[in-house]
């Protein structure tokens, strides 16, 4: 069961991701316009924002502590945010500066935060390896931490996915993998790729239960999760589990989705999982003036993260050749002093 | 003198995007001078980050590229001019 | 300038001009009509046509049987591809990014690699491995290598880099024809795509008729006499536009554009360095154990005697950053490039 207060965390984690992609696409198309020019403005490179797929992270990231570990894909925003990660820190990553996550290094793809065991890659279902080994350091020193990757339904017919389900489950690893079923890979319709309509079965041929949350509705997602984490908890082993999220700005901004029916974008706007779980929250009794005023809060956050990381100032080209090693040998990056590119 | 044929970018708009009122000229393949034929690509351009091939209305010569590789126009405007081949 | 170079430029001023993406479609597409055992795998080729413009119209002109989009599964689809030119067919198969090698590859290095060698030359491999490559757009350590010298370093695979329409129609044709596997990296700054300008060299015009490009055979792209720049993909419009810079400054550099590095043309580098006595190899790749260094030695085994001075610039041996003023001190840039030659002609 999950209780009112747990609906006001969800809530509040949604909207803010929610707000926080909607901000984020405004904050990128600003020097991209009318001309798309993907290395122009203060946000460059790819950029995959997640509207649509918030109950997903926070539903299950209800259910986790600080000590647990997660593994986004290339769209982690919304875990992030629903896993703690330092929202200011993360956002100025995201703008490229000094102060960021990552001292810019790794962009809106690659967030990574210790404090709260946080990390990403930006290759497909390569994030499920490191989450099983997390699981399995967790297992070795006795602590009932556990670990979870998130994927997209793209990534389930990658290697690495289907190795780390192999590897935790022979291990008993306390492990979850989420799947999160936006029903593309791209431009690929699922049906496409794979004949295997509910990616939760995925888990059959490993021996280790497979659940899929047919709706992004957040309270089966935390009711799901929750079952699926307590276990790993217990020692009882890895789960894997699919939730049905909805794919609402493109695979990546920049993308026009002329192969994707528009009937098909129509109806991924029409299920709004934040909507749902509004309501599930007047059903319990919570009035439209809370709901408002932890909207309100939630935008305020973003808007002060987005405002101090413009104000943050960007690194110092000589800094592109720290981080290689923790321990740098003498002589380890070349310094090459290329004089800026153009 | 043959009166040139206009390129016109209203003709080419794409129906999903009635409402957007610019563009980008990403590419031309043609410059003034060369001979075109009816229906080959003459330049991109980008309508939303959609890009649409604009293809010679009549074959003849493009005598003058109105907007420039790179540039943004509104819808309407006209890209480049041809005089029709006899 | 000779006039006869003039001339050909003028005769070239009114023909049609290609992006580099659409000359490489028009090779493939002719090819494909030609020759019913070219088929074409990938992610998002089909109904998307590449995420770089790479398979544009494709699916309309051949239909889902030969322009087939496959899953995020790169080693079963490459090693599929490889499968398949061994039972004679001429597969292309499209790795989106060339970061994404990884996940594959045993299927590149191990099988369609060596296995002509391995199996004593009784099977050959006739496939073209597309790729993507590059950076210059803030897309991070894990989106923007080029790895030109991995693919080199390995025995086995053609390796083709192409930095113009002309010639990345001509080297296409050549790839799919060839027996033997050929990975072609195309840089994505050059594509000629709207959402990524390019730089305006890699537009050119194309012959509407198709025509090969030797493998081994660089193109002096600008000659000159006092230095020589030996360079590849993009970096052949950088090392062009440094050479102009530096006209007014009475400085001639030589700019090599190597087009393949498997096979590699030693002759036209030896040749020029001949000339010049001065070399500066620019890269965009890793500068360690990588391109660089191999021309830097065939140049040195070659023509020890009349080198005089060398340089390199290339990546250095840090992961590609994300940040802006990042990614440009560690990308080789114009201004570097020129300043490097300047300090080479002192």
């Amino acid at each position: 069961m999950v209780s009112v207060n747990e609906l006001r965390t969800m809530y509040e984690q949604m909207v803010t991701a929610r707000y926080y992609e909607e901000q984020l696409q405004e904050e990128y198309l600003v020097g991209k316009q009318p001309a798309f020019d993907i290395s122009a403005g203060p946000i460059p490179g790819e950029l995959h924002l997640a509207a649509g797929h918030e109950a997903s992270g926070a539903g299950v990231c209800l259910h986790l502590r600080d000590d647990d570990t997660v593994t986004a894909p290339h769209r982690p925003h919304h875990v992030a945010i629903a896993k703690g990660v330092d929202l200011k820190k993360m956002t100025a990553e995201i703008f490229g500066r000094k102060t960021g996550l990552c001292r810019g290094k790794g962009g809106h793809m690659h967030l990574f935060d210790p404090d709260v065991n946080f990390a990403c890659s930006g290759i497909i279902a390569q994030g499920c390896p490191p989450a099983v080994g997390a699981a399995m350091a967790a297992k070795k020193r006795n602590t009932d931490s556990v670990a979870v990757a998130f994927l997209g339904d793209g990534a389930i017919d990658q290697g690495g996915f289907l190795e780390s389900l192999n590897l935790a489950s022979v291990h008993d690893l306390p492990v979850v993998f989420v799947i999160e079923d936006n029903d593309w890979a791209i431009s690929m319709p699922k049906d496409r790729v794979t004949d295997v309509e509910d990616g939760s079965r995925r888990a059959w041929g490993f021996d280790l239960p497979g659940e899929r949350v047919d709706s992004d509705d957040a309270v089966a997602v935390a009711e799901a999760a929750g079952k699926a984490i307590a276990r790993a908890r217990d020692g009882n082993g890895p789960t894997l589990l699919e939730v049905q999220v909805h794919r609402r700005m493109g695979h990546f901004m920049g993308d026009a989705e002329a192969y994707r029916p528009e009937a098909d974008i129509e109806r991924a706007k029409q299920l709004d999982s934040i909507e749902r779980i509004a309501d599930d929250l007047r059903s319990h009794g919570v009035e439209d003036d809370e709901l408002d005023e932890i909207r309100e809060r939630a935008h305020e956050r973003v808007d002060d993260a987005i405002s101090w990381a413009k104000e943050q100032p960007e690194p110092s080209p000589e800094e592109a050749y720290e981080n290689v090693f923790t321990n740098p040998p003498a002589t380890a990056a070349t310094d090459g002093g290329n004089e800026g590119g153009d | 003198m043959a009166e040139t044929v206009d390129v016109d970018s209203a003709t080419v708009w794409p129906e999903d995007a009635d409402d957007v009122t610019e563009a980008y000229l990403a590419n031309w393949f043609v410059r003034e001078g060369s001979a075109v034929d009816q229906g080959e690509t003459l330049c991109e351009m980008q309508v939303e980050k959609v890009s649409i091939d604009v293809t010679a209305p009549v074959s003849g010569t493009v005598t003058e590229i109105v907007v420039g590789e790179g540039v943004d126009f509104d819808r309407g405007d006209v890209l480049a001019r041809i005089r029709p081949s006899a | 300038m000779a006039t006869e170079s003039r001339d050909v430029t003028e005769a070239t001023e009114t023909e049609r001009e290609l992006t580099m993406s659409r000359a490489m479609v028009e090779a493939i597409a002719w090819e494909m009509r030609n020759d019913e055992d070219v088929f074409l795998m990938g992610e998002d080729v089909a109904d998307y046509g590449g995420i770089f413009s790479s398979t544009t119209g494709l699916l309309d002109e051949f239909g889902r049987d030969r322009v087939m989009d496959v899953p995020i599964s790169e080693t079963a689809y490459l090693g599929a591809a490889v499968g398949a030119a061994q039972a004679g067919m001429r597969p292309i198969a499209e790795l989106m990014f060339v970061d994404f090698f990884g996940v594959a590859m045993d299927q590149i290095y191990n099988n369609m690699a060596k296995n002509t060698y391995m199996s004593g030359g009784s099977f050959s491999v006739p496939m073209v491995l597309t790729t993507a490559v590059g950076g210059t757009y803030n897309d991070a350590g894990q989106h923007s290598q080029t790895l030109y010298g991995t693919f080199a370093h390995l025995p086995g695979m053609k390796v083709v880099v192409p930095s113009t329409a002309y010639d990345a129609k001509g080297l296409m044709h050549s790839a799919i024809r060839d027996d033997d596997p050929v990975v072609y990296m195309f840089h994505k700054r050059l594509m000629g795509l709207g959402w990524m300008p390019s730089p305006s060299g890699p537009k050119t015009a194309v012959p509407k008729e198709d025509y090969t490009i030797p493998f081994g055979e660089a193109d002096i792209k600008r000659p000159g006499d006092d230095v020589t720049v030996v360079t590849l993909g993009l970096h052949v419009h950088r090392a062009l536009d440094a050479a102009s810079r530096l006209e007014d400054d009475g400085i001639d550099a030589e700019v090599v554009d190597l087009r393949t590095l498997v096979p590699l043309d030693t002759d036209t580098i030896l040749d020029s360095v001949r000339k010049t006595g001065k070399l500066l190899v620019v890269d965009e790749d890793y500068q360690s154990f990588g391109v660089t260094g191999e021309i830097i030695a065939r140049a040195a085994e070659g023509a020890l005697d009349d080198l005089s001075a060398v340089k390199r610039l290339a990546i250095p041996d840090v992961p590609i950053p994300y940040a802006r003023p990042l990614e440009d001190e560690v990308i080789p840039g114009t201004e570097g490039i020129a300043e490097t030659i300047r300090e080479l002609h002192e």
